[in-house]
């Protein structure tokens, strides 16, 4: 049977234009590698948005990292303060993964 | 003049995305096309207007029409700014960031108003697509201004001077500016192998790309959960008073009637590709949803339909009696 591990999946939802701040963020928390999802659209708390690649200013991203639990800490600490002003959805939780140094 | 200018093809397609998108038609132009389509447009205006400036050379005019169009995107976010906080009641941060955006300058707009400036018989000089670039950023750098936020570079989100790195080297700020340059350095004879692509696909590319803006803007304001009362009348009356103000000062400034009609449609727009990306860097905590829905959903559909034949009568009228 193939061992898994349990590691920390970390999403990130945000306007596109603040991803690469999120970016460094993450860095500066240890957590270099990532991926970057597109989106259609949604409803949130501010009505509905859609992906616009005219302005790119609403468009949103989904940026996601498995990491360490200390990793996914230290990143959360460091984007708690900005999720209201940022408008930034950020979920956390467990997965399992294979191969478990690649999430350290 | 006002009905010739309503019944232009570009206006006419803005309207009938707008119509699909009320009737919650299917109709849906893929965000990539339209992209590329942007793309187009800037480089066709870029392009078009440089050749203009080789063939006509540097001239007092063009100087005129660049200082003028400095001031008016430095000093236009400061009026806006002061109605947006006494009279839409929005706070200090969503005011600077919605006043940059009526500083600022739309490109879609100046293509479609030259289209039907050129076709009412009212063409503006080529050099005022050096204008439209130069208009595109000082009222950015007055809004950060007005919001105080001159220490963004401290901001986590700021950090590394990408801020001033979106704002000069934002994407539609590069490809206007390098496209007018190569226009000026391909002169006429460079243009013309490429003219069929860039001249004489321009007008049918505009009314695809505003049939995709007469949609986009129609579902935002359908979505329209930021807005008020208060700030959609805002929306029409400050490009009314900018490009007013914009019409004027051209004729003021010895412009010929076309090119200060364009100076008007420029003072009178409101960008929604450069800035907004600027604004949501630079003031993360201003509402997009307020700052889009008031230049995109609201100013950009008056400007094109009401607002460039009401800028072309203001100029030709002022012109008129100025300089009979």
């Amino acid at each position: 049977m193939t061992e898994t591990i349990i590691r920390r999946r970390i999403e990130v939802l945000a306007d596109e234009p603040l991803i690469p701040a999120i970016e460094r963020i993450a860095a500066s928390a240890g957590i270099e590698h990532y991926t970057l999802l597109p989106t259609l659209g949604g409803m949130g708390h501010s009505g509905r948005w859609r992906d616009d690649q005219i302005s790119g200013a609403t468009a949103k991203v989904m940026f996601m990292a498995v990491t360490s639990a200390e990793g996914a800490e230290r990143l959360t600490a460091l984007l708690s303060p900005l999720l209201a002003t940022h408008h930034l959805i950020l979920l956390v939780s467990n997965v399992e993964v294979i191969r478990s140094q690649r999430f350290d | 003049m006002a009905i010739d200018a309503l019944f232009q093809p570009v206006v006419l397609f803005f309207l009938l995305g707008a119509l699909a998108a009320f009737a919650r038609s299917d109709l849906a132009v893929p965000e990539a096309v339209a992209k590329t389509i942007a793309l187009y447009l800037m480089m066709s205006i870029g392009l078009r207007g440089g050749g203009e400036v080789a063939h006509s050379g540097l001239t007092s005019a063009m100087l005129i029409a660049g200082a003028c169009g400095l001031a008016l995107s430095f000093l236009l976010p400061l009026p806006a700014f002061w109605a947006l906080q006494k009279l839409g009641r929005l706070d200090r941060t969503n005011a600077a960031a919605v006043a940059a955006h009526y500083g600022s300058v739309s490109v879609v707009t100046f293509a479609a108003g030259s289209e039907v400036l050129r076709a009412i018989g009212m063409a503006p000089a080529g050099f005022m697509v050096a204008v439209l670039a130069l208009m595109e950023t000082p009222a950015v750098l007055t809004g950060l201004l007005l919001a105080k936020r001159g220490e963004a570079e401290g901001d986590a989100f700021a950090a590394r001077g990408g801020l001033w790195h979106e704002t000069f080297f934002n994407g539609s700020v590069v490809l206007l500016v390098g496209s007018f340059i190569i226009g000026v350095i391909a002169g006429e004879k460079g243009f013309a192998p490429i003219a069929p692509v860039f001249d004489t696909l321009f007008k049918g590319m505009l009314c695809l790309f505003l049939l995709d803006m007469g949609l986009v803007a129609a579902r935002r304001l359908m979505d329209r959960r930021a807005l008020s009362w208060r700030t959609g009348a805002l929306a029409i009356a400050l490009p009314l008073a900018n490009g007013t103000l914009g019409a004027s000062l051209g004729v003021a400034a010895g412009l010929d009637a076309g090119s200060a009609a364009a100076l008007g449609i420029l003072a009178g727009s409101a960008s929604y590709i450069a800035v907004p990306a600027v604004m949501r860097l630079a003031l993360p905590e201003a509402n997009p949803g307020l700052y889009l829905g008031m230049s995109l959903a609201v100013t950009f559909p008056f400007n094109l339909t009401l607002g460039i034949p009401y800028y072309a009568w203001v100029a030709s009228t002022l012109h008129g009696m100025l300089q009979p």
